[in-house]
């Protein structure tokens, strides 16, 4: 009865934070995307005083955005690769197999977490600058690899463990090999994690803005530096907008792709919560 | 997917084989040799410093140039200062979120949800420019409050508050997140029983929620200080050009001033700064996956 009548309420409080979060969430992000799709828009008009897309072919037909997408691109898959060609192993003998020092091994990737991450970078820069891998690529790759690190490991690591260790035992009793097991049981289980987990590493890396200003620019130009220097340098308001909204596109599809992964609680468990 | 395995990582079959230790070796040298090594070799090369002759001995005159430099000591205060506002900051607004979130059902929590969640998908330098398009010079906010008479704000833009807005709006989604976790161990049993002797809201949440969610409160701060401490982005992009936050100012000071063990000394610096956060913060992620 009592709860019948709370229910029935109207829910001010979820009306206010709606509308809060609305207000600064959402508006502007539209702010942004308004100005991508703008060709005149002065002072003081509220609204643009005219639409198109002239600024999308402007934009496209710049060198150095383009150089910026290929260097991000490229970055992003070799970083996302090398991250898997080594971490998914590593993941399946942590799960799997015993050794010793696991336990200490396996917590030593957290170990990067415990500092601010702007310092750490600094203190690599130091040791990067004896070894001449300063505005190199594979300085950059380097760097974004280790930021990859914690979640290529423990994100699969979960997968591995909870697939059914009985399904494995079954396909093994009926003559399976072991790579046979692997491919046709462990990997379709764990595969869908596993994915998700090569996806967050590459929309991270792709993202990724203090290791490749501080080590790689102004050699290195990915599409996050490209947007610094628009946003200090370019009197063009709309070269950010679409930047901006050229940039979102992976971030988008990560979206789509990781939305239930993150609301469903475990996920803020992994960051201590 | 599950960050949190319902076993430990502590696994049960004993074959002790090596051949684990050489699948993990690649990933385990590069944590050395990138995070283990550079802190140690951070400390080492400012507190042994070459003197004229090549020679090196112990010394701590770059940290005493860095407290005795006023610049170097604005810096830090104001690292400080927006470390600390936007850690208050951050709990007062998320926690009322998460407290909503926690007992609301329906689309309306759902929406909200969403929302709160949702600038974990943008990117900070993207944010940086919407917070310069909206709050800046002529931004979105001067063309609203123009058109209906009134004067323009003072932009936070190349302030301190600059970086502090961007801050808290890029950290909304995880202090959410883990403000909602913890509350997940308030049962509602003990809430009710509240309820039931009477108990209002103030007092609920004061003797019954708080209680039991500080631990999440102090993760939360814990990872908040972590991260904005040695912000680069925001600060570099929102921020004014002097005083700097720390970040910016490692920055100038490794590429633009070419000097960098003054720069390694002040990342040194900003870990004495975070350590007690960061051992706290670690220890509870190290926690959660074990149990």
């Amino acid at each position: 009865m009592a709860r019948a009548l709370v229910e029935k309420r109207i829910d001010w409080t979820g009306i206010f934070f709606a509308v809060a979060l609305t207000i600064v969430i959402v508006f502007p992000l539209l702010v942004v995307g308004t100005w991508a799709f703008t060709n005149v828009w002065r002072y003081p008009s509220v609204i643009p005083q005219e639409f198109g897309l002239k600024f999308w072919q402007q934009t496209l037909a710049r060198a150095d955005v383009w150089s910026a997408i290929t260097m991000s691109l490229s970055l992003a898959t070799v970083v996302t690769l090398l991250s898997a060609i080594i971490c998914l192993p590593a993941a399946y003998a942590f799960a799997r197999m015993d050794f010793p020092g696991r336990n200490i091994l396996f917590f030593s990737f957290l170990a990067g977490h415990a500092f601010p991450k702007f310092g750490l970078l600094v203190a690599i820069a130091g040791i990067f600058l004896s070894l001449n891998l300063i505005g190199t690529f594979w300085g950059v790759v380097l760097i974004q690899l280790v930021g990859t690190l914690l979640f290529m490991i423990w994100i699969p690591v979960a997968a591995f463990q909870s697939v059914d260790r009985r399904m494995e035992e079954a396909a093994r009793d009926v003559g399976a090999g072991p790579f046979r097991v692997f491919w046709s049981i462990t990997l379709p289980q764990a595969g869908p994690t596993i994915a998700a987990a090569v996806l967050l590493s590459f929309v991270g890396t792709f993202y990724e803005t203090e290791g490749a200003w501080l080590i790689g620019a102004p050699q290195i130009r990915t599409l996050p530096v490209l947007m610094i220097s628009f946003i200090n340098n370019q009197p063009v308001i709309q070269y950010g907008a679409v930047l901006s909204v050229l940039l979102w596109v992976p971030s988008f599809i990560a979206l789509l792709f990781a939305r239930r992964v993150i609301s469903s609680g475990s996920f803020a468990k992994g960051f201590g919560g | 997917m599950s960050l949190t395995p319902a076993t430990d990582i502590v696994g049960t079959k004993k074959s002790g084989r090596p051949i684990g230790l050489l699948l993990v070796a690649a990933p385990v040298l590069l944590v050395a040799w990138m995070i283990i090594w550079p802190i140690i070799s951070a400390i080492g090369r400012t507190i042994w410093l070459p003197d004229e002759g090549g020679t090196e001995s112990f010394s701590l005159e770059t940290y005493r140039f860095f407290f005795t430099d006023q610049y170097s000591l604005n810096n830090l205060s104001v690292t400080l200062w927006t470390t600390g506002v936007c850690a208050l900051l951050l709990v007062l607004i998320c926690l009322p979120i998460a407290l909503y979130l926690r007992f609301a059902k329906g689309r309306l929590a759902a929406y909200v949800q969403g929302l709160a969640i949702f600038p974990m998908f943008v990117p900070s330098i993207i944010l940086s420019y919407a917070v310069i398009r909206v709050l800046g010079p002529n931004g979105t906010v001067d063309l609203l409050l123009n058109s209906v008479g009134l004067p323009h704000i003072r932009s936070p833009y190349l302030t301190p508050w600059g970086p502090v807005i961007g801050l808290v709006w890029d950290n909304i989604p995880l202090t959410v997140l883990i403000l909602l976790s913890g509350l997940g161990n308030v049962s509602n049993q003990s809430i009710e029983a509240a309820r039931d002797v009477g108990a209002g809201r103030l007092a609920l949440l004061w003797h019954i929620i708080l209680p039991r969610i500080s631990n999440s409160i102090l993760v939360a701060v814990s990872f908040t200080v972590l991260g904005i401490f040695s912000a680069f982005t925001l600060p570099y992009v929102l921020g004014p050009a002097a005083p700097e936050m720390m970040g910016p100012f490692m920055q100038r000071t490794f590429r633009d001033l070419n000097d960098p063990t003054s720069a390694i000394t002040q990342a040194v610096i900003t870990f004495c700064f975070c350590i007690v956060f960061g051992l706290f913060y670690v220890r509870s992620v190290a926690k959660n996956r074990t149990t």
